[in-house]
């Protein structure tokens, strides 16, 4: 890791869950270790990329991050500070410091709330001021996501997929939070979108200078965004590294298997379309 | 169908389109206006051909294979021509399409568990579908096309699992299931919308290459819709793009993907995030979201 201290620290995570049902006649619940003894750092500025199959444990480390679920054992460290036990004010000032982007914004987003209702919502929730008033403060906020500020007052069913998107980004950034969990926060979206909404993300962070933890299931985009990659699998990391070291020199074999599933382009064919783009563009000139 | 009926179609010519669509037209007609879906689609399938139909959400795609299957949703009209192996399957009527659909086209959506009853078992719902469409067929042979069919799709220990219930089964193996279910029936033609979205990426490598192997073995045609450029790439020979309903442009797979014409499919393709490097910043389609209404948005 880099010489100075990370933003954030997990240590040894561990989250078990008990299972219903699976106890019988003669025998108690069996409890489904999710998170298998996890440790990972995030840099300032930096993306750390969650990336595994279904059931990987992925997500689950996310929530103990940003405290939705408290972990069975095991520590996490924001600034110095442990956050596996804080209750009250300290609480309160750690639910501003980490936010969540989630998958789906319709279901996450309240259908009956404004965006103003709803990007002031973590503020009002937390008992704060609302800088400069909350008419001006959304709009603010709406164009710096890439959305007409004059929409304030509409819905969130009045919004694409995309829109209702940035809708949910321009929430957590309302807090100025530290870090940035993005669950799946690009995989609903359609290719276009999802192009405009990396692009978003990647320019939010140069912008505020925070960190993302970022989990997705599709490599691609994780590709786009990350600077550093975890590979998770059966609630453990079986490889983390550079983003570039992970996806050109895949030392684990699930890592491996994983890159090779893809389905990729014919680089062939790619590689013919750049040139005959080039080709084009140098005779227009 | 008999096996001379089959004989004769095989014996077809063999530029002679399996599938021939021309026309088509989805909408949607409302008190005030008619919302049209799928404008004027035309295209053509050749026997044992795969087709990939590729667009975004709201560009038609699916609509355009429930047209084919006539399982629009209610409310919904389609005009123009749809030709399978002779047939005009606009003229026919439910009872004769019902013998098309499921014997002879046969389906695989997106979700299988919303596909299959939870309260049967994966065995009687293959045997059940088999036996609404061989008439004759006793229960115990339709229990063996069962067995046969999930081997078929590569479901190790089929004989003993063809008794379990569908929760039984990770997504994946739904996903087989459904398509022992249609393969039992010995289709000519597979459509296949989004078969894979919902499915971790390593199964949806083994999913794709059954689907390929099927076609190579049966020589079935192949429709597959699904919004993921790289996934028709690899398993499709012609292409159609398309965009609010409309054909934006089609073609062999490799010169939609190296020489593509329309600026949309261009565009799409450059949206397209590369595994193997990272772009800057990516391009984006022109009409950018910031500003786009929500209809429009909707759409694209």
């Amino acid at each position: 890791m880099t010489d100075t201290e990370p933003l954030l620290v997990a240590r040894n995570l561990v989250k078990e869950f008990p299972v219903s049902g699976t106890g019988g006649l003669f025998r108690r619940d069996k409890t489904f270790r999710a998170v298998d003894d996890v440790s990972l750092e995030v840099g300032y500025r930096e993306t750390l990329a969650l990336v595994g199959e279904s059931g990987s444990g992925k997500s689950t480390v996310a929530r103990m991050l940003a405290r939705l679920i408290n972990p069975t054992s095991g520590t996490v460290i924001l600034d110095g500070t442990d956050v596996t036990s804080l209750s009250g004010a300290k609480l309160h000032d750690f639910r501003s410091s980490v936010q969540v982007v989630f998958q789906d914004p319709f279901s996450s987003l309240n259908p009956r709330h404004s965006v103003e209702e709803l990007v002031t919502a973590p503020l009002r929730y937390q008992g704060r001021q609302i800088p400069g008033g909350a008419r001006a403060f959304t709009r603010e906020l709406m164009e710096r996501v890439g959305l007409d500020p004059t929409w304030s007052g509409r819905h969130p069913a009045q919004f694409s997929g995309g829109q209702a998107q940035r809708v949910g980004i321009a929430r957590a950034l309302a807090v100025q939070p530290k870090l940035v969990i993005c669950d799946e926060a690009v995989s609903a979206l359609d290719v276009s979108v999802q192009a405009q909404i990396i692009n978003l993300l990647r320019s939010l962070q140069r912008e505020e200078g925070f960190s993302y933890v970022f989990i997705a299931h599709d490599l691609a985009v994780v590709r786009q965004i990350a600077t550093r990659v975890a590979v998770m699998t059966q609630g453990q990391v079986v490889e983390i590294g550079s983003r570039d070291e992970v996806f050109d020199h895949p030392q684990h074999e699930y890592t491996r298997t994983l890159l090779a599933a893809i389905p990729r382009i014919n680089p062939r064919w790619e590689a013919r379309r750049r040139h005959l783009e080039r080709a084009k563009a140098e005779a227009a000139s | 169908m008999t096996n001379s009926q089959r004989d004769q179609t095989l014996d077809q010519p063999a530029d002679r389109p399996m599938l021939s669509v021309r026309d088509l037209t989805v909408a949607f007609p409302t008190a005030k206006a008619t919302n049209e879906v799928v404008h004027h689609l035309s295209f053509d399938l050749p026997p044992g051909g795969a087709l990939g139909i590729v667009g975004e959400s709201g560009s038609g795609k699916s609509m355009t294979s429930l047209a084919i299957m006539n399982l629009l949703p209610p409310g919904a009209t389609r005009s123009g021509s749809i030709v399978f192996r002779d047939t005009e399957l606009t003229a026919l009527r439910e009872p004769a399409m019902r013998t098309v659909r499921g014997s002879r086209i046969a389906m695989i959506f997106q979700d299988p568990l919303s596909c299959l009853n939870p309260y049967y078992t994966v065995g009687d719902q293959i045997a059940e579908a088999y036996r609404a469409h061989r008439h004759g067929v006793s229960r115990r042979q339709a229990h063996r096309v069962a067995i046969e069919s999930m081997e078929r799709v590569h479901i190790r220990d089929a004989a003993r699992r063809v008794n379990y219930y569908p929760h039984q089964f990770s997504g994946g193996m739904r996903q087989r299931v459904m398509i022992a279910m249609a393969l039992s029936m010995e289709p000519e033609l597979i459509i296949a919308d989004e078969p894979t979205t919902a499915l971790d990426v390593t199964v949806q490598a083994q999913i794709l290459g059954l689907l390929t192997e099927i076609r190579e073995n049966t020589g079935a045609g192949l429709i597959l819709i699904t919004h993921d450029l790289a996934v028709v790439s690899e398993t499709t020979d012609q292409i159609i793009v398309m965009r609010h309903g409309d054909l934006v442009e089609s073609g062999p797979v490799e010169q939609i993907f190296s020489e593509p014409r329309a600026d949309y499919t261009r565009m799409l393709l450059d949206a397209v995030p590369r595994i193997d490097d990272a772009i800057d910043d990516m391009r984006t389609l022109p009409s950018s979201a910031a500003h786009e209404t929500p209809t429009e948005g909707a759409r694209l």
